[in-house]
């Protein structure tokens, strides 16, 4: 497949020794430019129809199973049952705790698997089923799902920041878009793993490309709807409110906009209005209160098994459970998570800039999964969004510094990981997502004779920068990489080759928890200090 | 890119990653009769190998896989050997995930053959466009759908014999002709199907390094007797034997080869197979039960019923309407077209018309053979790939062919878990590689008009394949469906057979009637 069109603008030179770009120099000229970006979409289907080959979480674990058969049964209780029963029905199996949209997904979902076979989703019936056709079926609507709200999202949003940003070829945009269709933890979770978080991040990202694209209420309209998909959302909702209420108020820069903040405003609340109005139809309005309770159950604990929060990692040294009281803990993650967030809100109402954007949500969502109540592992897959959307940067030391936290995000996964049995997956997708960027063409440089070093370039006379992009180019944040790196490596191998000591069962995990705490910390940071720097950094052209 | 390395690096190690994605995919039995196969090995001496006979899935391929299953059982490591992995036993024993990674790990490292052929192929060629060229055939090989489904997800190890069958005809293209040779024969020892390609190597080999063709009619004893180059036919002759006397020797030393021949060639089988194979009797089965519902309800005459062909658990099938077919009847077709495949080999004996020769020997043997299986499409489909970029003719041949025979391997993986996997791999790989070749063979100068039922049909494939689909979706809840459980493959197997046998014909008339492609 080999292209002999020389390239017209080679601004793009931190992808340019990948393999990915490599695979795409067929598609360099003009006329099959396009082809390449349904290739790309492709290749992530097929990855991502492999990886659904494995396991899910809680297969053949009853009583109560995982996540799979949380969301099947998702869909079985709203198909079968009146609205007003959904937040109702047996909340001790797996009770619906999600926000109104997904369980509308869920109905249609329902609705469609009833019609290839009624016995996946009857009513009590069907608890704990674990049929062939099934999950197949269920993989399928992830899939769907995610090319319906997540992909279309990356495309645009990377052809944006190629258009008025960073100034690159369309294939380079094609490039970056793979580069972040590619990120691996959001594939173990949502295809391996099983959840929908696709939706809810596709949603998310749908409303700041229509934040870029100047479409305010568009934007506010698709936030809601990824709120109502899963109230996770709120990690970026500060960023977004800001950056809206600083475009339609904020009289420094464009002046205040009546209009935009009434459309804006109606937006929202008639979005709002609508995904409420069947439960308030048919329930009254004390349905809305039970699904407050239902999806914010804050009478669980500051957090859940273990995760790289603040909270869990400081938790070997002071228990904050014996500490304090419940409702004191609740006050201090709250103002713990309002003060991590200040800096990237601040800095995006008054400087309400689009390049500022994504950074000031990566600060903000960070903030949120170091400090808040109630984290899960999986909520890295929140902060990793738009810390993933910085590959579009396409400038070496951000692409190396979000290359690392992806990496930690996933290993921070492990522990889920390995319990669901997808050790096997969550290995090859770290390393073909490395890979693919180009992070390992070190590798391939020392290990192979001069004929096999492959790609157009690469063979060619080779600059240091151009083999090496996994590491920032200053060399503490290089010490920082590497040794984060031989940390992973010394856990991964410990763990395999020891049991832990009898009276700390937990050590490897804990080993885990704090590693991937100390590089997420550096790294929100990292993120502060740079939308600092840049807050008054103008686009170049727009 | 002017300093292009064409490398397959690249290439191999995400299609490796992707393979390992696939480790817990459907496997079929051919991965216990491999299991089996490496328990006999490990366990038995030498010549009790093709007598073992506790399970059912008895050694049945030449010495030299079982060598290579011998290799493979001594690698195991321990932990495997823990999970049950070398256990003969009538039953398949309980292993679990250590036995599949190590047995899929090992298609994957043997494939490496292949890779290694192929990346010789590329880098022995002049830089330019003759070294693009080879570089989209030889990715287009190794990123075969028919290779991906069969050997790493369905479980065999194709990509290491066709790995030899590369580097034989890699040989045959630089004039090695003995290293053709012994490759060719190291083949037939691994697996014995590659004797379908036989006559064509045969022809080629005979006319290149047997014989000195004379420029003017000998008229002396000796000059006839010079026709013959007697030092090359008895350094043929010896190396091949040596080849075979490796392979063989051992077993006749401990007098076992009648059982050993009886397992390669057992003719207890039916014509066709459970899922008709895209070939002309599909055809004629397909026929043959039109012709029953005709006498039914048509002429209204009773018709014994038999037993399903479809059932895939009767053995020897019996037509109703339509003659019998005996194993005689299709050896001699399949012998008939193969001697005609060689003909021109022998009169013009360039590596392009013997590559077409084998093309053509592929199709013989899987148009006409006795008891094909549908995966033996890939002996037409990896020779042909070769000539391809010669002319955007052969490129529409290819494309019929591939998609029709790629097509036909879906009922191989019926589980719906791989259904998004194989529809979506075949798709793109059909995108990628019709691109490509389209980009990389000279153009015509018309238009031919023919193509357009050739555009036809592969377009017609998708509405074959997404109705086969939704039957096969709603066959749970719409229950008469599953009376019709056959009518799927059925649909299948003549679609994609009218595909390959039209292929099969242009690809004839091309190779017999003209002549510029293949100068």
């Amino acid at each position: 497949m080999p292209g002999s069109e020389p390239r017209t603008r080679l601004n793009v030179t931190t992808f340019r020794h990948s393999p990915l770009s490599d695979f795409l120099v067929p598609f360099r000229k003009a006329q099959s430019q396009w082809v390449a970006r349904y290739i790309i979409v492709l290749f992530a289907v097929i990855i991502r129809c492999a990886v659904g080959l494995g396991p899910y979480s809680g297969k053949g674990t009853p009583p109560m199973f995982g996540d799979f058969e949380a969301q099947r049964h998702w869909l079985e209780i709203t198909t079968h049952l009146p609205i007003k029963k959904w937040y109702r029905y047996d909340l001790g199996y797996w009770g619906l705790d999600y926000p109104p949209l997904t369980a509308f997904h869920s109905w249609f979902l329902g609705k469609v698997g009833g019609l290839i076979d009624a016995s996946w989703f009857e009513l009590d019936a069907s608890r704990g089923i674990e049929a062939e056709g099934l999950k197949s079926f269920m993989r399928i609507t992830v899939i769907l799902s995610e090319l319906v709200c997540y992909v279309p999202g990356v495309l645009w949003y990377s052809r944006w920041m190629g258009r008025f940003y960073t100034h690159i070829s369309p294939i380079d945009q094609t490039v970056v878009a793979a580069a972040i269709l590619f990120q691996p933890c959001l594939i173990i979770i949502d295809h391996g793993h099983f959840q929908y978080n696709c939706v809810m991040l596709g949603l998310a990202l749908l409303s700041w490309v229509s934040l870029l694209y100047d479409d305010y209420a568009i934007g506010a309209i698709f936030f809601v709807l990824s709120l109502g998909f899963k109230q996770m959302a709120l990690y970026y909702a500060p960023v977004v409110f800001a950056y809206l209420l600083s475009v339609c108020c904020w009289p420094l820069p464009n002046g205040f906009n009546i209009l935009r903040l009434c459309a804006v405003g109606t937006a929202t609340l008639s979005t709002f209005a609508v995904l409420l109005a069947p439960f308030v139809l048919t329930g009254g309005f004390s349905e809305i209160g039970q699904i407050l309770h239902r999806v914010f159950p804050f009478a669980r604990g500051i957090f859940e098994d273990k995760v790289a929060s603040f909270w869990c990692a400081t938790n070997t040294f002071v228990k904050y459970r014996s500490v304090f009281s419940l409702a004191q803990l609740q006050l201090l993650s709250l103002v713990f998570t309002l003060i991590g967030l200040l800096p990237a809100v601040v800095i995006i109402f008054l400087h309400p800039r689009k390049h500022l954007l994504t950074w000031a949500l990566a600060g903000c969502s960070w903030s949120f999964y170091l400090f808040s109540f109630q984290v899960h592992e999986k909520s890295v897959l929140l902060p990793l969004l738009p810390t993933t959307l910085l590959l579009a940067e396409a400038d070496h030391n951000t692409v190396s510094m979000v290359s690392w936290i992806n990496n930690i995000g996933l290993f921070s996964l492990w522990p889920l990981l390995q319990k669901d049995g997808l050790a096997l997956q969550y290995f090859v997708l770290g390393v073909l997502s490395n890979w693919l960027l180009g992070n390992l063409n070190w590798i391939s440089k020392w290990l192979l004779p001069g004929f096999l070093i492959p790609g157009p370039v690469l063979g060619e006379k080779v600059s240091r920068q151009d083999t090496q992009t996994v590491i920032h180019t200053h060399w503490s944040w290089s010490v920082i990489v590497v040794t984060s790196y031989i940390g992973i490596a010394a856990l991964h191998a410990i763990e395999f080759y020891l049991d832990p000591p009898r009276n700390y069962p937990d050590l490897w995990v804990i080993g885990n928890v704090t590693l991937s705490f100390g590089c997420f910390t550096l790294f929100w940071l990292w993120v502060n200090y740079r939308l600092f720097m840049m807050r008054n950094k103008k686009l170049k052209t727009q | 890119m002017g300093k292009s390395n064409f490398s397959l690096w690249n290439i191999w190690v995400a299609s490796t990653l992707l393979k390992c994605l696939l480790f817990p995919a459907y496997r079929s039995t051919d991965f216990e009769v491999h299991r089996n196969w490496m328990a006999i090995t490990y366990h038995l001496p030498l010549k009790d190998w093709y007598i073992e006979d506790t399970s059912i899935w008895t050694l049945d391929y030449p010495p030299f896989f079982a060598y290579f299953e011998w290799i493979l059982s001594h690698l195991v490591p321990q932990f495997v050997i823990d999970d049950n992995c070398l256990v003969i036993s009538a039953e398949p024993p309980a292993f679990s995930w250590p036995s599949v990674f190590y047995q899929r790990s090992t298609v994957i490292l043997s494939e490496c053959v292949l890779f290694w052929a192929l990346q010789w192929y590329i880098n022995s060629s002049q830089p330019g466009t003759e070294r693009s060229k080879n570089f989209v055939v030889a990715s287009s090989i190794v990123l075969s759908p028919a290779l991906t489904f069969i050997d790493h997800i369905h479980f065999q190890y194709n990509g290491m014999l066709f790995g030899i069958l590369c580097l034989s005809l890699v040989n045959a293209q630089k004039k090695n002709y003995l290293a053709c040779a012994v490759f060719y024969t190291i083949l037939l020892c691994f697996k014995h199907i590659f004797l379908y390609l036989a006559p064509a190597y045969f022809a080629f080999l005979l006319r290149n390094y047997c014989l000195n063709i004379p420029k003017k009619v000998p008229r002396s004893f000796s000059s006839v007797c010079k026709i013959v180059n007697w030092l090359n036919c008895l350094k043929l002759g010896s190396s091949m034997a040596l080849v075979v006397g490796i392979a063989f020797g051992p077993f006749a030393y401990y007098g076992v080869i009648t059982p050993l021949v009886q397992r390669l060639f057992p003719f207890a089988r039916g014509l066709t197979h459970a899922y008709w194979a895209p070939n002309v009797w599909a055809i004629y089965s397909f026929l043959d039960r039109v012709l029953i519902q005709f006498y039914r309800h048509v002429w209204k005459t009773p018709v014994e019923s038999l037993a399903s062909t479809t059932s895939g658990l009767v053995r020897v099938v019996d037509f109703t309407v339509l003659p019998n077919i005996t194993p005689k009847v299709t050896f001699l077709l399949t012998l008939f077209y193969q001697i005609f495949a060689i003909l021109p080999v022998l009169i013009t004996p360039t590596f392009t018309k013997f590559v077409g020769s084998l093309t053509l020997c592929g199709f013989a043997s899987f148009l006409f053979g006795w008891h094909v299986h549908e995966k033996a499409i890939l002996l037409v489909i990896i020779p042909f790939t070769f000539i391809v970029p010669k002319d955007k003719r052969l490129f529409e041949v290819f494309k019929l062919l591939t998609c029709a025979g790629y097509v036909s391997l879906f009922p191989l993986l019926f589980r719906p878990a791989e259904y998004g996997f194989k529809t979506l791999y075949t798709f793109v790989w059909c995108v990628i590689y019709y691109a490509s070749f389209e980009e990389i063979t000279p153009s015509l100068p018309r238009r031919g008009f023919w193509n357009r039922f050739n555009l036809i049909y592969i377009i017609g494939l998708l509405p074959v394949v997404t109705i086969v689909s939704v039957l096969e979706m709603l066959s749970s809840t719409v229950p008469v469906l599953q009376r019709f459980e056959f009518v799927k493959l059925m649909i299948y197997s003549v679609y994609c057979s009218i595909g390959v046998i039209a292929s099969w014909n242009s690809m004839s008339w091309l190779y017999y009637l003209d002549d510029e492609i293949w100068s």
